[in-house]
């Protein structure tokens, strides 16, 4: 059998980048969460895949609708008409699919929860629990049930297995007791990134968000197609994002003229283009003489004849620093008083009037503990500007 | 640092050239002035120098016009603290592109320690100057305000927009968000987001939201159902009012019907149809009864009719003597029918022709003719137009001779005498014209001056040989560009062609190494050589059994060890030999790669060489120096392909000048040939006025000239128009008198026989009707004879007598009327006949048919009562009694079928309150009541399903939430940005009070002594002022007034920033040791005194370090010469 595996959709959530000032994009990427929701369902429809499964966060609960729900069930009806059942669980952005309060989803739709963890399609039993509230602290995987012999055991689950620093655990799991419970295929969700674990003849998938919302999604943009039988499950992946994001780095410091830059520009820009996806890139330059706007405002101008390719930031980075402090006077003084008490408490305070300027979902904007990375960022800043407008 | 020599060995125009700056005594300024006019290089020394100590520009090098990029070469002399003296050079390659002496690569560090690590951006700034960046630094300074620590850092690092760089920051900064800013763009776009969050709010269809709109869905369905059940109610009661309602009037109106049943007879229902049946019988035997009453009548008056019409036994033979006369004709009419009015027609005719008679006579003697026979006066029209044609024309004629007479006359009496006659001027004329048309030759010569203008901008920066390259021919255009093209190509291909090389030198370098390291290992020796050991071994031991002597067998030991040791080695050896062979076949490899990177660099080469002498030969052909970049030629080619268009126009302009003058010259002889023949005589200038002013006074003279000449022409025209009239009337005459000659007159004038022609006329008429009259009356007597006869043979049949009195119409009349009347009563006599046949017919069929009816009749009535009354009064009682019959049973159908379906204890109910005139009206209100609320609920609920539905098919609004992202975006970068700008200019302002504080104590007199230096004696000393916004610099007037920085005129500006640029030298190479400054003729536009302050001060510089300037200007050089003592002056290499 084969399957049609994804998670982490966040229907509704949109694409977070400057690129989609461009009214343009804007208009193409308004609906990309569900116009990639649609592809998987075509995909899984077009392969004739014997089930769809989805691993949780279908939803996003930033973007609380109803109207969502009615188009997962539009779509998962129109993958049941066409005979392919969907398997899914709710994951902690999934309130919408809270079968108590909003009903069933309908026939050919199998939600998997405490009450009914269980559901055999074919020869597969899948196996899955569901979030019942938007945070979990404890593992759920002593309660999925026990592998049924005889029979192919898949497992929905919705986790971020060991967890990252900084990042509070969701249903915490190790991927060892995960590969060791006895089923022979693992569907994750919640961590964006694509990965997948084998143990033997078990295989660990996460699928990945298959629309990349923002730039540190970017190794997302596909599903998994899974097929298990005899032996070992197969993996292959299937990129269906309508949208990536990538960098490109450039070292401009070599470059004499304005047409050089232009031409390194342009080549990292054109190398970005895929017929199939739109990309934003982000464009990471080394130079000591341009600012990230006089690059943005090249970079624009080029893309102006670069189809399918945005640009998403730009970021500048120093060259590395090789003249003494004692003749870079001015950043030696500089990085001297930025070192001084005094200074810091007044840019902190600088940085407080501005973080409370900002909309609160964004405070984080300028996170407290980077006043050192803005410092120096800022040093570099001013050096920048300084050359880049001054030269005999 | 110090610069010794620069080597220009394979760079831009120079091969093998050399600049150097010789080492000045041990107590002199180290100064050199590089002379050198225009175009003599210094440029690309200075670049040179640049790369050098740099590096070279990897693609698109601009002095790689002579020798391709690779092979360029640059080196220099230097004296390194802590290193001494070195030579050193910089070739183009990527990596280790600096050597020594010999040409080996060597470390960067040797030059980037030297350098203190700076860029070549950064020593452009610090230790270079020119004349543009003399003045620009000046202005750009005065936006530090006099701030001492931004001036400062100015002279340091040669930068001058620190000023400008941290206002432009702070703008930046405030535009995102500024503290009460109303308009930043963070304040615009929260404004944005909240209005795009309150419409999401509106939108989102969240499940609190869905909750509310179920409930309220499920709330009004079921005030719905209840009101539904309400108005129901209110409906079977006004049905079981209506029921009630029913039963009870229908009860009454069947009581009434009974009673009046009572009254009429018994007897069975009378069958279907009896009424229609019983009155058609009676109207049966009326009609039958009527018809043979009808036709008795009838016979009797038909046989009445044929005894009033009998037979007429002679009207057959009168028919026919009338048909016969019917037959006859007169005037293409019935005889008969014209007969009637002949004799009186016939009278009136015979006193018509005697009136005429009458007539004619007095015509006749109207002409006065009484005694000429009538008929010769008889003429037909034709001849009497012909007469009357004739003499009208000799009438006329006779007027017109008179009047042409009067006329000629006249016109003789009013000829004046003849004025004089004009002279022949049309030759001048014509010249004139010419003249005219030739005489402005303005526009063809602004039309050279023009051109001679743009030609003299066009060849601006032309070679003055400029037409001789292109009338020697220019390349063509598409041939320059495929060659700029060409040899962008074959230097690309040439750079990496070389590089190539390398790397595959380096790669067959290392196979090389690599198949000789396998070589030497042991293990991989090959089969031959342990056959060749084995061999030996064997030998050894033949030779060994033979002699068994101890040398044979210490030798064939050691053949043998040595055998042993190749068999163990290759036995042990497959991997090596199996790398050996690798090793080999990639040196192989990487050899014929080497080999073709060589063919290919060799190839490149070739073609690059090949590619400069054409472009060589290209610039040539352009005016071009020879070196010059191929870029260039293709708009030096149009700029002489311009100059050349312009020259051609311009002798074009110039021979239309040449030939308009020889125009106007030609016509002028030819106007004053023309002015002499006519008596004209002027001076040339003189003579387009005199003979403009003759041919005017000519056109008088002509004009009086030709109306005389009209005049006479016309007189003469009148005298033979008179003679004409006078021939005319002779001809008309003659014409006239043949006619008359025939005719009785004779010798009448043409006025008489006008006057005679009306009595001509009429006598021809009345003549003709005479004629005509004449033949009527002889057709008239005839007819009259022809009736006469029938009557008498009419007469003959019905032996009448003849009665004069009696005329033979009258016969024939009465003839005709015994005929007639005949004939009707033979038409009457038969058509009775006929009729009476008939009648007799439907005597009996009524008779019959009465019988039958009474019948039937009698068999519809069987078993009833009311035997007494006419059939037609029995039936109509009797069905009155059945239809009463029919009632009461509908009735009480209707009664009960209104209970049908009613609810039968409301039916009770309401049947038990009537009767009551208002009960329906107070049931219709329920009713009513009960409809309205249902209606009002129905709406309600509809509305909540509506807003359910509407709730759900809503467009999500995507377009606003990825709005709202992306301005959160937006924010997020901007809010960096501005962060980073604010605390860049934050730590900027506060770096540059420490660099004031550091630097005051060492710098500011230097400043100051340059400052005077180069102002005096405008200028005494500068001074510090403490503010509350930081020290500030100020300059001092010798009268010990002070000016501000910004308050300085642009000069002095300029001066102060020289000033400034020479304290930073000082300070860098007092803390860091000297590097060399570069100087690019900064005094170029300074007058004398302020050159020489200048030079002085590059004499200071040249104290603490050194100073290079380079100039092409002579007499700085000598004022060099006057104002640095032991300066050196060296040339640019040729």
């Amino acid at each position: 059998m084969r399957f049609i595996v994804s998670a982490d959709t966040h229907l509704g959530s949109p694409i977070r980048s400057v690129a989609l000032r461009n009214p343009e994009l804007g208009e193409r990427l308004k609906q990309a969460s569900f116009d990639t929701f649609r592809r998987i369902v075509d995909m899984a429809i077009l392969e004739a895949a014997d089930a769809l499964v989805l691993a949780g966060d279908i939803f996003d609960s930033d973007f609380p609708d109803l109207k969502s729900r009615a188009f997962l069930i539009t779509q998962l009806t129109r993958a049941g008409t066409a005979g392919i059942p969907t398997i899914l669980i709710r994951g902690n952005h999934d309130a919408l699919l809270d079968h108590t309060a909003h009903g069933s989803l309908g026939p050919d739709i199998h939600l998997l929860h405490k009450g009914n963890p269980t559901v055999e399609i074919g020869n597969v039993m899948f196996h899955g629990l569901s979030f019942d509230k938007s945070h979990l602290a404890k593992s759920l995987l002593p309660d999925y049930p026990e592998p049924v012999i005889g029979r192919t055991n898949v497992g929905l689950m919705h986790t971020s297995l060991g967890g990252s620093p900084g990042h509070d655990p969701y249903a915490p799991c190790s991927e060892q007791d995960l590969l060791a419970y006895g089923y022979d295929l693992w569907c994750l969700g919640h961590i964006h990134m694509p990965f997948e674990r084998r143990s033997g003849s078990t295989l660990a998938v996460m699928p990945g968000i298959p629309q990349p919302r923002h730039y540190g999604e970017r190794s997302g943009g596909s599903v998994a197609a899974v097929t298990v039988g005899d032996g070992i499950p197969q993996l292959e992946r299937r990129d269906v994002g309508h949208l990536r994001f990538m960098e490109a780095k450039l070292d401009l410091t070599e470059l004499g003229d304005q047409s050089e830059v232009l031409c390194k520009i342009d080549a990292a820009l054109k190398a970005a283009q895929d017929p199939l996806r739109i990309t934003a890139v982000r464009l990471q330059v080394t130079t000591a003489r341009h600012t990230d706007d006089d690059l943005q405002a090249l970079a624009t101008e080029l893309l102006e004849s670069i189809d399918d390719v945005f640009l998403d930031k730009v970021k500048v980075l120093p060259p590395k620093n090789l003249t003494d402090d004692k003749v870079n006077d001015l950043a030696r003084l500089m990085r001297a008083e930025v070192q001084e008490d005094g200074f810091r408490q007044a840019c902190a305070e600088m940085l407080d009037d501005m973080r409370n300027a900002l909309p609160p979902n964004i405070r984080d904007a300028l996170p407290e503990d980077e006043i050192t990375e803005l410092l120096e960022e800022a040093i570099d800043e001013v050096s920048l500007s300084l050359h880049g407008v001054d030269t005999q | 640092m110090r610069l010794n020599r620069l080597d220009l060995t394979r760079y831009g125009r120079f091969k093998d050239a050399q600049i150097t700056l010789p080492i000045p005594r041990a107590d002199a300024s180290d100064v050199t002035v590089i002379y050198g006019p225009n175009e003599a290089g210094k440029s690309t020394a200075f670049t040179a120098y640049l790369e050098l100590l740099f590096g070279m520009k990897a693609r698109d090098h601009p002095y790689d016009f002579q020798f391709k990029r690779s092979d360029l070469l640059v080196g220099a002399e230097l004296t390194i603290p802590n290193r001494g003296t070195m030579t050193l050079q910089r070739n183009s390659k990527r990596n280790q592109s600096l050597l020594d002496q010999q040409g080996r690569p060597i470390e960067e560090t040797v030059l980037s320690a030297a350098l203190h690590g700076l860029s070549r951006d950064d020593y452009i700034e610090r230790f270079s100057l020119n004349d543009v960046g003399l003045r620009e630094g000046g202005v750009r300074i005065a936006n530090a305000q006099g701030d001492l620590g931004q001036l400062l850092h100015a002279g340091v690092s040669g930068l001058t927009t620190i000023a400008t760089t941290l206002e432009q920051m702070t703008a930046h900064a405030d535009r995102f968000h500024k503290k009460g800013g109303r308009g930043t763009e963070l304040k615009v776009a929260k404004d944005r987001l909240a209005k795009i969050n309150q419409e999401l709010r509106a939108s989102r269809l969240t499940p609190e939201r869905e909750r509310t709109l179920a409930a309220a869905k499920d709330d009004t369905e079921k005030e719905f159902e209840i009101a539904d059940k309400s108005l129901e109610g209110a409906r079977l009661r006004q049905n079981a009012l209506a029921a009630a309602q029913t039963w009870h009037d229908q009860t009454d109106t069947i009581g009434q019907v009974d009673s009046k049943l009572a009254e009429f007879p018994d007897g069975p229902e009378l069958p279907k149809g009896a009424e229609a049946a019983v009155a058609s019988l009676v109207i049966t035997i009326s009609d039958k009864s009527l018809r043979a009453s009808d036709a008795k009548d009838a016979l009797e008056a038909l046989r009445k009719i044929i005894s009033d019409n009998p037979e007429d036994p002679l009207a057959t033979a009168l028919r026919h003597e009338l048909r016969q006369l019917d037959q006859l004709t007169f005037d293409n009419a019935p005889l008969l029918a014209r007969a009637t009015t002949a004799a009186s027609d016939l009278d009136r005719r015979i006193a018509d022709r005697e009136a005429l008679g009458a007539k004619i006579n007095e015509a006749v003697v109207a002409l006065d003719m009484a005694e000429v026979p009538v008929e010769t006066l008889v003429l037909t029209s034709d001849e009497i137009d012909d007469l009357a044609k004739a003499a009208q024309s000799v009438v006329n004629l006779e007027r017109d001779v008179i009047a042409a007479a009067a006329a000629a006359t006249r016109a003789r009496d009013q000829l004046d005498e003849a004025p004089p006659e004009p002279q022949d001027l049309s030759q001048l004329q014509t010249a004139w014209d010419k003249w005219s048309a030739v005489a402005d030759i303005t526009l063809a010569k602004n039309a050279v001056a023009t051109e001679t203008a743009q030609l003299a901008t066009a060849v601006a920066g032309l070679p003055a040989s400029w037409a001789d390259l292109v009338a020697v021919g220019l390349p063509a255009r598409e041939t320059l560009l495929d060659l700029a093209g060409a040899l962008a190509t074959a230097s690309a291909d040439l750079g990496s062609s070389e590089a190539e090389l390398e790397t595959q030198e380096i790669a067959y370098e290392l196979a090389q190494a690599n198949r000789q390291t396998y070589e030497a290992t042991p293990a991989t020796i090959d089969a031959i050589a342990i056959a060749e050991t084995r061999r030996k071994r064997d030998a050894i031991w033949v030779e060994h059994r033979s002699t068994l002597s101890a040398e044979s067998a210490i030798e064939f030991e050691g053949a043998m060890h040595v055998d042993d040791d190749a068999q163990a080695s290759f036995a042990a050896g497959q991997d090596a030999r199996g790398q050996l062979i690798t090793a080999r076949r990639e040196e192989a490899a990487a050899r014929v790669l080497r080999d073709k990177a060589q063919e290919r660099l060799n190839r490149a080469t070739e073609k690059f060489g090949e590619l400069k002498r054409q472009a060589a030969a290209s610039a040539s052909a352009l005016g071009h120096a020879p070196e010059t970049n191929p870029a260039a030629f293709t708009d030096r080619r149009t700029t002489l392909l311009q100059a050349a268009a312009i020259e051609a126009k311009i002798k074009n302009a110039q021979a239309d000048l040449d030939i308009q003058s020889a125009r106007r010259s030609a016509a002028l002889q030819e106007m004053k040939k023309a002015a002499n023949a006519v008596g004209i005589d002027c001076a040339d200038n003189d003579l387009p006025s005199g003979v403009q002013a003759a041919l005017t006074l000519q056109n008088s003279v002509r004009q009086a000239w030709n109306r005389w000449k009209e005049a006479k022409e016309v007189s003469a025209d009148l005298e033979q128009e008179a003679t004409d009239a006078t021939t005319d009337k002779a001809a008309a005459q003659k014409t006239l008198q043949s006619l008359i000659n025939t005719l009785p007159l004779a010798g009448r004038t043409a006025g008489e026989i006008i006057a005679a022609l009306p009595n001509l006329r009429r006598l021809s008429q009345l003549h003709a009707e005479q004629a005509k009259l004449i033949l009527r009356i002889e057709t008239l007597e005839n007819a009259i004879a022809q009736l006469d006869a029938t009557a008498l043979r009419i007469m003959a049949v019905t032996d009448a007598v003849n009665d004069p009195k009696v005329t033979s119409l009258e016969v024939i009349e009465q003839a005709r009327m015994r005929v007639t009347a005949e004939e009707r009563a033979t038409e009457k006599r038969t058509a009775a006949q006929a009729e009476k046949a008939k009648e007799e017919t439907a005597r009996k069929q009524a008779v019959t048919a009465i019988a039958d009816a009474r019948m039937e009749l009698a068999e519809w009535f069987t078993d009833q009562g009311a035997e007494d009354l006419e059939p037609t009064q029995r039936v109509a009682v009797l069905s009155e009694r059945d239809s009463l019959r029919d009632t009461r049973k509908a009735q009480d159908e209707l009664r009960t079928s209104a209970r049908v379906g009613v609810n039968e204890d409301l039916f009770v109910e309401e049947l038990a309150k009537l009767p009551d005139a208002s009960r329906a009206a107070a049931v219709e209100q329920l009713l009513k009541d009960a409809q309205q609320d249902r209606d009002q609920a129905f709406a309600a609920h509809r509305e909540a399903v509506r807003l359910y539905k509407v709730a759900f098919d809503a467009d999500n609004q995507s377009n606003l939430t990825t709005e709202q992202a992306t301005i959160l975006e937006e924010i997020r970068r901007g809010v960096r940005k501005t962060a980073v700008a604010r605390l860049g200019v934050l730590a900027a302002k506060g770096a540059l009070r420490r660099l004031a504080t550091e630097r005051r104590a060492t710098m500011l007199g230097d400043v100051e002594q340059a400052f005077v230096a180069i102002t005096a004696p405008d200028w005494s000393r500068v001074d510090v002022w403490s503010q509350s916004e930081g020290e500030k610099l100020i300059g001092v007037k010798p009268d010990g007034s002070s000016v501000s920085v910004e308050d300085m005129s642009t000069g002095t500006m300029g001066q102060l920033y020289f000033a400034l640029r020479v304290a930073g030298y000082r300070s860098f190479a007092r803390d860091l040791g000297p590097l060399p400054m570069i100087l690019d003729d900064i005094m170029e536009t300074f007058d004398d005194d302020r050159a020489k302050a200048a030079l002085q001060l590059c004499c200071d510089i040249g104290r603490s370090g050194q100073a290079i300037i380079f100039t092409h200007h002579a007499h700085l050089v000598d004022l060099a010469r006057d104002a640095i003592p032991d300066v050196n002056v060296v040339d640019m290499p040729g």
